[in-house]
């Protein structure tokens, strides 16, 4: 579904998608750098029509929401979102990517995900969010870590990069985890 | 999809699950014994009407295929599915339950799961099938991993049993380890 939450952050805002994000999204997933991390990354190079598709199925997945992460200046440099939203069990699991390159490495992607977890443990009122990468995506499981996400295994041979198979790591942190590390940034100062 | 195959296992018959079976489904799926093993422990009992719904939604999606277990006398007990089928990454998730309590205990399930993971690898060309099941399943677990599934991962509080957050398992068997076995 489209978000209809605006969240902002220090440094970043997250916005709904909208149709006009479309051939942005379609150029950086298509970029062979970004997709390196991702599942696509032996797939068919995305078209606009392959991007309004999931777009359409995306809008219409009740257990699946999506923002664009934008700048302070609004300029869009990547997106997140929470797809297997399964609210009997209070979980739902992040995905991540910053396709403006220039953006990587800068805090941008740290700065969304702790935006979206106090969204997804306050208003949504989910208990786990958990995600997958791979082994060695060590710029983000350090991401992930930063955020307060714990390994909790591997998951050999997970997925195919290239052709080879790939171990997952498999990451997630607890609504109680994030509210103990919220209050000792509190008292921290 | 529809399970096209009949697979004969050493002592169990698999063979496709038919709307026929539905209110067995709510049967076993209704039984507390049963459901405490399962996601459904959260949710509502269940119906016909539900388990038609969810029937024809995995008959429409081309990475889900299921069958139901069959002893050697053709009573049915319970359901075995491969679901999340990924062409491009091989892999499956596996999901299975004996509905039938009586029927707990006997290997069955084993049999079950050493079938559809020979499918799975030889027909299906996966390479890697895995499992999420509750960290305190142990005869769940033992079933696993005698069918060569090996502990992964612990998923803290992955989800709910009767409002209490509950551990849970991933468990995996890759293709040239199977195999091997």
């Amino acid at each position: 579904m489209i978000s209809e939450s605006i969240l902002q952050g220090k440094r970043v805002r997250l916005r709904p998608i909208a149709d006009e994000d479309l051939p942005l999204f379609a150029r950086w997933l298509n970029d062979p750098e970004v997709r390196y991390w991702l599942s696509m990354a032996d797939g068919p190079d995305l078209t606009l029509e392959s991007e309004e598709e999931w777009y359409e199925e995306m809008r219409a997945d009740p257990a699946t929401v999506v923002w664009c992460i934008e700048t302070e200046e609004g300029k869009p440099i990547g997106n997140l979102g929470l797809h297997a939203i399964d609210e009997a069990h209070g979980r739902a699991t992040l995905g991540i990517f910053i396709g403006e390159k220039t953006y990587w490495s800068r805090g941008y992607g740290t700065e969304a995900i702790r935006s979206l977890l106090g969204f997804a443990f306050g208003e949504m009122g989910l208990r786990r969010i958990a995600l997958g990468t791979d082994e060695d995506n060590a710029r983000g499981i350090r991401c992930y870590e930063k955020c307060g996400f714990v390994r909790e295994g591997l998951q050999r041979a997970f997925r195919l990069r290239g052709g080879e198979p790939v171990n997952g790591v498999v990451m997630a942190v607890l609504r109680e985890e994030w509210e103990r590390e919220a209050r000792g940034g509190d008292h921290g100062g | 999809m529809v399970a096209e195959a009949v697979l004969e296992a050493a002592t169990v018959r698999l063979r496709p699950l038919t709307e026929d079976d539905l209110p067995l489904l709510v049967r076993w799926s209704n039984d507390p014994d049963v459901r405490h093993w399962l996601h459904r422990s959260e949710r509502p009992p269940s119906t016909l009407e539900l388990e038609r719904e969810f029937h024809a939604q995995r008959l429409r999606d081309p990475s889900s295929v299921e069958w139901c277990i069959e002893t050697p006398d053709g009573g049915p007990i319970g359901v075995v599915r491969l679901r999340g089928i990924d062409e491009a990454h091989t892999r499956a998730e596996l999901g299975v339950y004996i509905g039938e309590k009586a029927c707990w205990g006997r290997g069955y399930g084993t049999d079950a799961i050493r079938r559809v993971l020979r499918f799975a690898f030889e027909e299906l060309a996966l390479r890697r099938v895995w499992l999420i099941t509750d960290a305190d399943n142990a005869r769940g677990i033992r079933c696993y991993e005698k069918c060569g599934f090996v502990q992964e991962g612990v998923l803290r509080g992955h989800r709910l049993r009767y409002g209490a957050p509950l551990d849970m398992l991933a468990m995996g068997v890759l293709r040239e380890a199977f195999a091997d076995g």
